[in-house]
């Protein structure tokens, strides 16, 4: 999700021209806060929610606003947020687990873990999701690969 | 058009099998007289400028094994040198994959283009490895450079994205390269076997080769990766470049695992600006990249078009020769 925070000019109809452009793009509008209350400076600001976008839509979104005199005073895209599922297979419990469901936690945070140990001796095989921040996603692919490194373990990723 | 062949295993003998069916409805459709003038194998060739005795040729190869004893028009000629000598518009290399050299299949594909051939191959070797140097071969020559079966085999890839997908920029490619590990993880999937067990039934089945390393390590999709970076995205790399794991630690356990979170793994490759992959990936069971047994399957993101994508047989020797017949008929069709 991406929250923009916006000032509209205090005359009637200024939000649906500034909701027009971004519907006609396609973008998936979640909600829209009017905070009449808080006027500044005779302008009305409003909280946006709108879906994920890749940033180039974004940015042309953003580009669109201003251009219609729509002030933005704040872009929050960094709560984006992903899932991951991964599969784990090696000697998941032994290489404690603990530690590697901490480690993750420093970047996203672990929900959802199933273990499946068919045999004690052999390589068990678990899996997890994980929430991240879209931002944050590169540093937790590192500490996954270091994680695989220093404990033998195989990540299986989705996308 | 003249054609050498050489190469006279799985896919030559697939290759000389679909001209003969083909034969008729080349000369209806395209007004094309193919004529083979040459065989090769390891034990030399068997040449005719008038073209030779395709039912003949098959049959001598079955019974002994060797190309070379071809009555009257067999020779003990290396294969350089029928390269090199006989005249004909374009050689179809079919020789086995090295992936560490490229050899001995470079050198024929560089003697073809010296001596005024196009090229069309089906080798990844040579490909993965030298694709720059090839293509500055054929530049220099000013011969057609066309090699659609090396990657998916009869799934069209390589022309669909520079011919058919013209003008869209790809952005990036994913996919199933590779049939032998998409049979064993779907059949490990299915029936709950380990990898090894699997592996074994393969081999027996001549679904794996009987030194299935290449496919399991993840190498021959590698191999692919980099054939499509080099043509399709024109990037410069080579396998070194690949960030590459197998599929040989995937277990039974892992896959009921990856079901119950409602995906399934398959080896994925995957070429994109900043990434160059193969490795086992969780595909969701609804994605359109979960396919069976041994298909192939390969996504291409486009500017344009957006997501494309194509699945077909990577092996086969009919199958593999279809893609090698579509490339002499475009050379055909671009010399006529
Ligand atoms: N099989 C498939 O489904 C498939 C699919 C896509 C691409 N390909 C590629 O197609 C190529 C051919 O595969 P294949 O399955 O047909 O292989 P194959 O059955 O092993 O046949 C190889 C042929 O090359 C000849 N040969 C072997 N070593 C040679 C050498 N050092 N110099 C000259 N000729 C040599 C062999 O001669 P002899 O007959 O005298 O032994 C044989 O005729 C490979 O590069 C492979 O990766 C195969």
């Amino acid at each position: 999700m991406i929250i923009l925070d916006l000032e509209l000019k205090d005359t009637p109809g200024e939000l649906i021209k500034a909701l027009t452009p971004i519907s006609k793009m396609g973008i998936n509008i979640h909600s829209v806060i009017h905070l009449r209350e808080k006027k500044v400076d005779g302008r009305i600001p409003v909280r946006l929610v709108v879906g994920d976008l890749e940033d180039k839509i974004l940015n042309e979104m953003i580009n669109k606003l201003e251009k219609l005199d729509v002030t933005i005073t704040k872009v929050n895209t960094s709560i984006r947020k992903r899932d991951i599922d991964l599969v784990v297979i090696g000697h998941v419990v032994d290489t404690d687990i603990r530690d590697t469901i901490d480690r993750l936690n420093k970047y996203g945070l672990v929900i959802d873990l199933d273990l499946s140990m068919p045999d004690p001796f052999k390589e068990s095989s678990a899996r997890m999701k994980i929430i991240v921040d879209s931002e944050k996603l590169n540093d937790l692919y590192n500490e996954l690969d270091k994680l695989s490194k220093e404990k033998n373990l195989l990540f299986i990723k989705s996308f | 058009m003249k054609v050498i062949l050489i190469g006279f295993g799985i896919i030559g003998k697939g290759v000389i099998n679909v001209i003969r069916k083909k034969r008729e409805y080349l000369k209806n459709k395209y007004g094309m007289d193919l004529k083979v003038v040459a065989i090769c194998d390891r034990s030399g060739a068997a040449i005719d400028d008038n073209g030779l005795d395709l039912e003949l040729a098959l049959k001598v190869k079955e019974e002994t094994g060797k190309i070379s004893k071809y009555p009257e028009k067999g020779t003990s000629m290396p294969i350089v040198e029928v390269v090199k000598s006989i005249e004909a518009d374009a050689i179809i290399e079919a020789t086995p994959t090295n992936i560490e050299s490229g050899e001995p299949a470079k050198t024929y594909i560089i003697e073809g283009f010296k001596s005024g051939k196009h090229v069309i191959t089906a080798n990844k070797g040579p490909l993965a490895l030298y694709f720059n140097e090839l293509l500055s071969y054929a530049k220099k020559h000013n011969r057609i450079f066309r090699y659609e079966a090396s990657v998916g085999g009869a799934m069209p890839i390589i022309n669909l994205a520079k011919e058919t997908l013209a003008g869209n920029e790809i952005i990036k490619i994913k996919g199933i390269l590779n049939g032998t590990t998409n049979y064993i993880l779907t059949k490990m999937e299915r029936e709950k076997l380990d990898f090894d067990t699997v592996l074994k039934e393969a081999q027996e089945l001549g679904i794996a080769e009987t030194n299935p390393h290449q496919d399991i390590s993840g190498l021959d999709t590698a191999a692919k990766i980099v054939i499509l970076a080099n043509s399709i995205m024109n990037m410069e790399v080579t396998i070194k470049d690949v960030n590459i794991e197998g599929i040989t630690k995937i277990t039974p356990e892992a896959l009921s695992m990856a079901n119950k979170g409602g995906y399934t793994i398959k080896l994925i490759g995957e070429v994109s600006e900043n990434k160059l992959e193969v490795g086992p990936k969780l595909i969701p069971l609804d994605d359109p990249l979960n396919v069976k047994g041994s298909l192939n399957v390969a996504m291409l993101n486009t500017d344009l078009a957006k997501e494309v994508i194509v699945v077909g047989r990577g092996a086969g020797d009919v199958e593999t020769s279809s893609a090698i017949l579509s490339d002499i008929i475009n050379i055909y069709l671009k010399n006529k």
